[in-house]
């Protein structure tokens, strides 16, 4: 069918040009995290927009945890005792909450300035 | 239509324990929670699939994988009894922070009896397949409410929608679905915009060109932090080409919408729609039940992984 594979291709042109957008060749801002005792720490951090980010979580807990994020639109299962990168977009101002998906009290926000 | 609508309401009545059993279920469990009441200490929420028939901005999160069933039931015409049900068998993903793709098997049921233009029938089928793309053009964020997504969603039957015949049928649904936070973390309002061409060759060889357009508000309010409630309502004009120049005739749909998350993983959807206007062009009867039913259900479970 011709169509369909014209709309298939299409829909992975897209993602190519999105994925190898500027942005994304920027130099990311890290933020390193670590997970302990079913906390972030920090909880609260911060980085400029309109600039790629790197999460680096390192998770000290002797169980996985999920960093997971709804307004990041990012999920990543870092396992115990192992480090996860999450790379986000470049963002726009204002604050994005992140959370460990297997453990409801565990948060942190993060500020796009 | 007599006999169909008890059949539905009887639908009805399933959909509302089913979903009111999980939300008594997870909803007492979480009141144990001193912060159950209190919206500003609940998680963000995906507003995809919140609206019931319409369909929130929300595109998953990268490397989401979810596997749902989703079954749209359709009761209800002028006389007899009609039945109909698709069912949606899908895998979704999203591969990057701004595009989703979906595709699946569409799996049908058609119950008719003693309706005038159609054949009795009763049967189940596998009737075709579909895939979804889905670009998320504008991101909420704190400073801004407003999320839009375009989606376009080709769709091949081997049997008809309404009928139940065999036939070969190529559908190009393209919608806009935006969303809107009007209180953070408890109250959204969703928009679609629709326009969904399609052609259909019978048995006999008849090619027949259709589209149908039209545009949906729903409301929706998160009474706890894992159930919403809410409501909609469609206007959906039919037209027998696809360009839009053929009308012949109009409906609006509204009814009630459910939203339950069950555990982090999994969740459903219910939704209710009953034709409340309608009119065919050429004929002075109220409602449109040619072209569209008296009733509509909507019931999905899906588990992300």
């Amino acid at each position: 069918m011709p169509m369909m594979k014209r709309l298939t291709l299409a829909a992975l042109g897209a993602i190519a040009l999105l994925q190898g957008s500027p942005s994304q060749a920027q130099q990311a801002t890290e933020i390193r995290l670590t997970y302990s005792k079913g906390q972030f720490q920090p909880s609260q951090v911060s980085a400029p927009a309109d600039k790629p980010i790197a999460f680096r979580i390192k998770n000290l807990d002797a169980k996985a945890m999920e960093f997971e994020s709804s307004s990041l639109r990012v999920e990543k299962v870092v396992a115990a005792g192992s480090e996860g990168v999450v790379n986000v977009r470049a963002l726009k101002p204002g604050r994005y909450e992140f959370y460990d998906d297997f453990n409801e009290k565990a948060r942190g926000a993060l500020t796009v300035e | 239509m007599r006999g169909a609508i008890p059949s539905g309401r009887r639908q009805a009545k399933a959909l509302c324990a089913i979903a009111c059993l999980f939300a008594c279920v997870n909803g007492s469990a979480r009141a144990e929670d001193a912060s159950a009441s209190d919206a500003s200490t609940w998680r963000e929420l995906e507003t995809k699939y919140i609206f019931g028939f319409t369909t929130g901005s929300g595109i998953g999160l990268e490397g989401e994988k979810e596997f749902t069933v989703e079954s749209l039931d359709r009761f209800g015409k002028r006389d007899g009894s009609y039945a109909a049900t698709e069912t949606k068998y899908e895998f979704e993903f999203t591969p990057s922070q701004f595009i989703q793709i979906e595709f699946g098997a569409l799996g049908s049921t058609h119950n008719i009896s003693g309706v005038t233009g159609l054949d009795d029938r009763n049967q189940a089928a596998l009737a075709g397949g579909f895939a979804e793309f889905r670009y998320l053009a504008i991101e909420r964020t704190s400073n801004n409410p407003l999320s839009v997504t375009l989606a376009v969603e080709p769709t091949v039957r081997r049997i008809d929608e309404t009928s139940g015949e065999r036939v070969r049928n190529f559908e190009f649904e393209t919608t806009v679905n935006a969303d809107l936070e009007l209180m953070r973390n408890r109250l959204y309002a969703g928009f679609n915009l629709l326009y969904e061409p399609e052609v259909t060759q019978t048995v006999i060889g008849d090619t027949q060109r259709e589209a149908t357009f039209g545009g949906s508000a729903a409301l929706s309010l998160r009474v706890v932090s894992n159930v919403l409630i809410g409501g909609e309502v469609w206007y959906l004009r039919h037209y027998d080409a696809a360009n839009l120049t053929s009308f012949t005739g109009d409906a609006v749909m509204l009814g009630p919408t459910l939203y339950v998350q069950i555990t982090p993983k999994i969740f459903m959807v219910a939704a209710w729609n009953t034709q409340v206007w309608g009119r065919e062009i050429g004929n002075p009867v109220s409602l449109n039940l040619a072209e569209f039913q008296r009733n509509r259900a909507k019931l999905k479970f899906a588990w992300e992984f």
